[in-house]
């Protein structure tokens, strides 16, 4: 009873608190957790028109079935390679622009450029995956340029070497502005008065950018850090299926084209389900690693 | 204040390179825009690059006068403005005492909802609990199944942890209760997360697609982001039918380039209406020093 | 302050409200639209004399394109119950999502329509979880004109898909060839050379196209031949060595005497070798394998490529784009060139594929719905079928019906007929394309029977492939066909490839796939 009370005496004082957040914990457990429960079919082999109640156990068949599958550890590898890259450029990238946008000046400009910078974010990846294809063609943008310097073209979207860079730049390309916006909000929560107390004390803008604006938004960049480790092995599907060809199959294909094969052309379920949790449960373990760290720097997510 | 040469290099520098990466993004959308202007056998051709070929505007005639569309853009501006409404109310009250260090079981209750953005549940049992909940063909379905998203939600809490802990002792000083520190304090002080979180909403629930295509079987419930799809089907897929047998001035790729745009542009323009939260200093005058 | 924390308290109480009344509200209409599995009976108020009679059929079908479904008083619905005493009741899946998760998540919440079209192996999933009525008997009685008009040949096939050997689905028949290698004639003839009649000769043609401007813009623009990414659309080349494709994709024929994957076969080594020759020579555009599917109609229709593949019925609005810049421009039926040693044809796949199964669920209706198809099968309301209602679905002009576009707010029309007769193909020609080109596409299609096969493969069900996904997307075929081709890798890593194909779960799809031809030649 020891534990009880402390909790029974909180929701006397505060039961404010409690009752406000309690529309939040029902939601979650309707929506969230209810359905969470029907991940047992990855469990089974489920079959759709006996649901899920009769459909026959194979416990641990599944995850066997995706360990044994001979491209598993290719896909993985450029699961995890291709993810790596993104949380060391693609996550960077809206700060720093972030930063280069608090540097204009001129309202004006700072409000049309940051405008025009979030477009790519509303098209699709069928149209950007087009416009990559085009850009990167032989008589493409990229081709052109090289021809007046005397190059010969080259077809970067059939070259092995070329893909992963070409998933990175894409990616920043298309998310840059929109990842600036809650960057540039954070920014905005800073007391100017700190700004102001450097000025005078002689600090350039570069100084102040490193002691002032940096610090400021680290909560905000702990916090999305962590908001992304979480889904590290979930890259989406979009980006990656409208880039792929068949050259470029051993270092592009990763796990959610695999499922879309096993899940879209032999309706699949119970596998793809295990592939899913098999995802959740790597993101689940890397963000507890860092979000202990996080506890020791600044404030995790729990 | 003098400026540095080196800063004033800087500065040219900044300009420079925003301003052309700010061209290409903006291009796809001149192109898109172009073509819906030009001529179905031109677009087709892949002669239109950033201005019409054979202007026309018969593509846009076309869907302008298509009440269908109207109708699901009456539907898409509803879902938006009233989703947005309640899941900005939803996730504030989620956030708020996640943030307050009096909330005893805070990190319990982050874990409880962490775990649940980690571990998705698959696609059947989300449906069958939805339709068991009785909002098939409803617009509730599009709301609230989707009411919070976790990430933005923890992106309001943390804004609300960042803010000084000095508020918290002069709020106590006046008596006041968490509601009224949450509503009188909290929130005035929130303004550009209260707009970022809000935009992000706002494009969720425009963008919606998925949740439509599974619970709106009532074609006059259908969001725009679903009419529009229609137009993004390649032909070939479709029964082998040649599609337009007249003439006419519009066609597939031109219709294509069009909805996207008519998509679009409304919420393009949310953006820079929003941007005048993002000033620095909202916070100033707040603190009694 | 108490106005404050009422206000607050309020807003709280306002979302709960909102939550309850939006559950509350749904249910409403959930009811009301939720149709079940007994029979429904029409009690529409628009006066028809047999109305409390109609059967109703939920009726599936996905990939309809634009417009609106018609609802129960729809003059085309109305139209088809008076003739067969069934209102149809039509289910779609909104253009442009994913047709294969939709028609999965309506079995999976018992909301099963009386009939579907399947799509992404869901007949197999019902046939073998016994979710499918068998037809055999009640095809003869029900809808005649579809147990006659379809060849005992296709009724074989459906057999054989299922292991007790009954009939399951019907399927869908298509008796020409609906695919050619097409040809620019103008091209030719601005070359002054015959048509080839050997690889050689085509190779030969493929190089003056390169080099001798034949679109006469004075520029080297040329690509003699082009495909599409992930080599589809570019069967033809592996027609001519006997290698059965369907769009980029290798099939399943006799190969030495027992039915096999083309895949793996002596042809497709030769075949892969002869592309790779031509793509080193430029013959072969070198972009083919990223050409998207807009880039490769456009530069088709930018009057850039002299021989590839792709439907006939499909091609007037290439055509219509080429003339605009070459007003002497004229396509062709290319006869299959000879490779030597080979046998070429040009693969049709006419009969096996699953067009429409009734769910074990809706048995008692079974009757209604096979009334419902046999109407569309019936030579009779052909014309209906085709042209649906005046003003609806088609208006007449100078005296001839023509089909309206579909549009977001026009009703769709329930069309159920999938089958392709060479009247049928001429019927179609005939109202789709204008006067002057109807002559050119009809030779096409003469010069593409002429070559056209019937593939052992035909009508081979999904089922081969359980277990192996990777085997039934062909991954490994088209990563070492394009790695080969572009010269990444050399010829011989065909070899590696057979080996790797069959260590993969290539053998066992081969006896599997065996056992059923094995089954269906024996009857």
């Amino acid at each position: 009873m020891q534990t009880i009370n402390p909790l029974i005496r909180n929701i006397k004082r505060h039961w404010m608190l409690y009752l406000m957040i309690l529309p939040g914990i029902i939601f979650y457990i309707i929506f969230k957790y209810i359905p969470l429960a029907g991940s047992v079919i990855a469990f089974q082999n489920y079959q759709i028109l006996k649901g899920i109640m009769n459909s026959p156990w194979v416990w641990f068949d599944n995850f066997k079935y995706i360990f044994m599958y001979q491209d598993f550890y290719n896909v993985l590898r450029n699961t995890a390679i291709i993810a790596t890259y993104k949380l060391i450029f693609q996550f960077p990238a809206p700060i720093i622009l972030a930063l280069l946008f608090n540097e204009v000046r001129l309202m004006f400009a700072k409000r049309t450029l940051q405008s025009l910078f979030y477009l790519p974010h509303f098209l699709s990846w069928v149209i950007v995956g087009g416009i990559v294809f085009e850009v990167l063609s032989s008589q493409g943008v990229v081709n052109t340029i090289r021809s007046w310097m005397g190059f010969e073209p080259i077809l970067y979207m059939q070259q092995e070497r070329y893909f992963r860079g070409i998933v990175i730049l894409s990616g920043i390309w298309k998310e840059i502005g929109w990842g600036t916006i809650v960057y540039l909000a954070a920014i905005a929560g800073i007391n100017p008065s700190l700004y102001e107390a450097a000025v005078m004390d002689g600090a350039n803008r570069w100084k102040q950018t490193l002691y002032i604006t940096l610090p400021g938004i680290f909560p905000t960049i702990l916090v999305l850090f962590l908001l992304n480790i979480g889904n590290f092995l979930e890259l989406g599907f979009e980006q990656i299926y409208n880039l792929l060809t068949p050259m470029t199959y051993s270092v592009g294909d990763i796990i959610e084209t695999y499922v879309y094969r096993a899940g879209i052309l032999q309706g699949q379920f119970s596998v793809t389900t295990a592939i899913g949790i098999f995802q959740s449960v790597i993101g689940f373990v890397l963000l507890w690693i860092f979000n202990r760290l996080a506890n020791k720097t600044g404030e995790g997510l729990w | 204040m003098r400026i540095s040469a080196s800063e004033k290099w800087f500065q040219t520098f900044n300009y420079i390179i925003l301003t052309l990466a700010a061209s290409t993004m903006i291009f796809p959308f001149l192109h898109l825009l172009a073509v819906s202007f030009s001529s179905p056998v031109a677009a087709d051709s892949k002669e239109v690059f950033l201005w019409p070929v054979g202007f026309t505007l018969g593509t846009w005639e076309h869907i302008l006068q298509n009440s269908g569309l109207w109708q699901s853009f009456g539907v898409t501006i509803y879902v938006t403005v009233v989703g947005t409404f309640f899941s900005m109310i939803l996730s504030v009250l989620t956030a708020y005492p996640l943030s307050r260090q009096e909330f005893l079981i805070r990190k319990q209750v982050m874990l409880f909802i962490v775990i649940t953005m980690i571990f998705n549940a698959p696609l059947i049992p989300f449906f069958l609990t939805v339709r068991e909940l009785g909002m098939m063909n409803s617009l509730w379905s599009l709301i609230i199944p989707g009411a919070i998203s976790t990430y933005n939600m923890i992106i309001i809490r943390t804004f609300f942890q960042g803010l000084p802990k000095e508020l918290d002792d002069s709020a106590k000083i006046d008596g006041c209760n968490e509601f009224r520190v949450l509503f009188q304090i909290y929130l005035p002080l929130s303004k550009p997360v209260l707009a970022t979180i809000g935009l992000f909403y706002a494009v969720g629930y425009w963008n919606i697609f998925q949740r439509a295509v599974l619970f709106l079987r009532n074609q006059e419930l259908w969001p725009l982001q679903m009419k529009l799809r229609a137009y993004l089907t390649s032909p070939e897929e479709l029964a082998q039918v040649n599609l337009f047998l007249g003439d006419y001035d519009f066609n597939t790729t031109t219709l294509k380039a069009a909805t996207i745009i008519f998509a679009t542009v409304p919420i393009l323009l949310v953006y820079p209406y929003l941007q005048k939260y993002f000033v620095k200093g909202s916070m100033l005058g707040s603190l009694k020093e | 302050m108490l106005k404050r924390n009422l206000k607050a308290v309020t807003l709280m109480l306002l979302a709960l409200v909102l939550l309850i009344a939006g559950c509350g509200n749904s249910s409403n209409n959930g009811s009301q639209q939720q149709n079940n599995q007994s029979t429904n009976t029409g009690s529409s108020t628009n006066g028809g004399d047999k109305q409390e009679d109609y059967v109703t059929i939920r009726v599936f079908k996905s990939h309809m394109g634009v417009g609106t479904i018609p609802d129960r008083d729809n003059p085309h619905v109305q139209y088809v119950a008076q003739e067969t005493g069934v209102i149809y009741d039509l289910v779609t899946v909104p253009p442009g999502s994913e047709a294969s998760e939709f028609i999965n998540l309506m079995l999976a919440s018992d909301d099963v329509p009386d009939i579907l079209r399947p799509i992404g192996g869901v007949e197999q999933t019902l046939i073998q979880q016994g979710g499918a009525v068998a037809l055999d008997d009640l095809l003869p009685q029900y809808a005649p004109h579809v147990w006659e008009s379809i060849p005992q040949e296709a009724w074989d096939v459906v057999r054989s898909a299922s292991d007790d050997g009954k009939i399951y689905y019907i399927p869908k028949v298509y008796l020409i060839p609906e695919r050619a290698a097409l040809l620019r004639k103008d091209w030719l003839e601005a070359v002054n050379m015959d048509l080839p009649t050997t690889t050689e000769e085509y190779k030969e043609m493929l190089r003056a196209f390169r080099d001798q401007d034949p679109n006469g813009n004075g520029k080297a623009d040329e690509l003699p031949t082009t495909g599409r990414e992930a080599g589809k659309w570019m069967d033809h080349l592996f027609a001519m060595f006997g290698v059965a494709m369907w769009e980029g994709v290798p099939e399943w024929d006799i190969y030495e005497g027992e039915i096999q994957y083309a895949g793996i076969t002596k042809n497709m080594r030769a075949a892969i070798e002869f592309i790779r020759e031509l793509y080193e020579e430029k013959l072969l555009d070198n972009e083919t394998f990223l050409n998207k599917g807009d880039v490769w109609t456009a530069k088709i229709n930018n009057n850039l490529v002299g021989s590839w593949y792709h439907l006939p019925a499909n091609l007037r609005d290439r055509y219509t784009a080429m003339l605009q810049t070459a007003p002497d421009a004229y396509v062709i039926g290319m006869p299959l060139p000879k490779a030597e040693g080979f046998e070429g044809y040009i693969t049709q796949k006419s009969m096996g594929e699953p067009e429409w199964i009734i769910p074990k669920s809706s048995e008692d209706k079974a009757p209604y719905a096979l009334k419902l198809l046999d109407f569309f099968y019936n030579p009779e309301y052909f014309e209906f079928g085709r042209f649906g209602i005046e003003g609806m679905h088609h208006e007449v002009v100078d005296g001839k019906k023509v089909p309206l576009p579909p549009e977001d707010n026009r009703p769709l029309a329930l069309g159920m007929r999938n089958l392709t007769t060479q009247e049928d193909m001429d019927l179609r020609i005939e109202q789709t394309f204008p006067e002057e080109m109807q002559q050119m596409v009809k030779d096409i299609f003469e010069v593409s029977t002429a070559d056209a096969r019937r593939i052992a493969g035909d009508g081979l069900p999904s089922t081969v492939y359980t277990g192996f996904p990777d085997i039934q997307s062909h991954k490994m075929f088209q990563e070492y066909l394009t790695k080969i081709v572009i010269g990444e890798w050399p010829i011989e890593k065909f070899d590696e490839f057979v080996e790797r194909w069959y260590a993969s779960g290539g053998a066992e799809v081969t006896k599997r796939v065996q056992e059923w031809y094995a089954k269906m030649t024996n009857k």
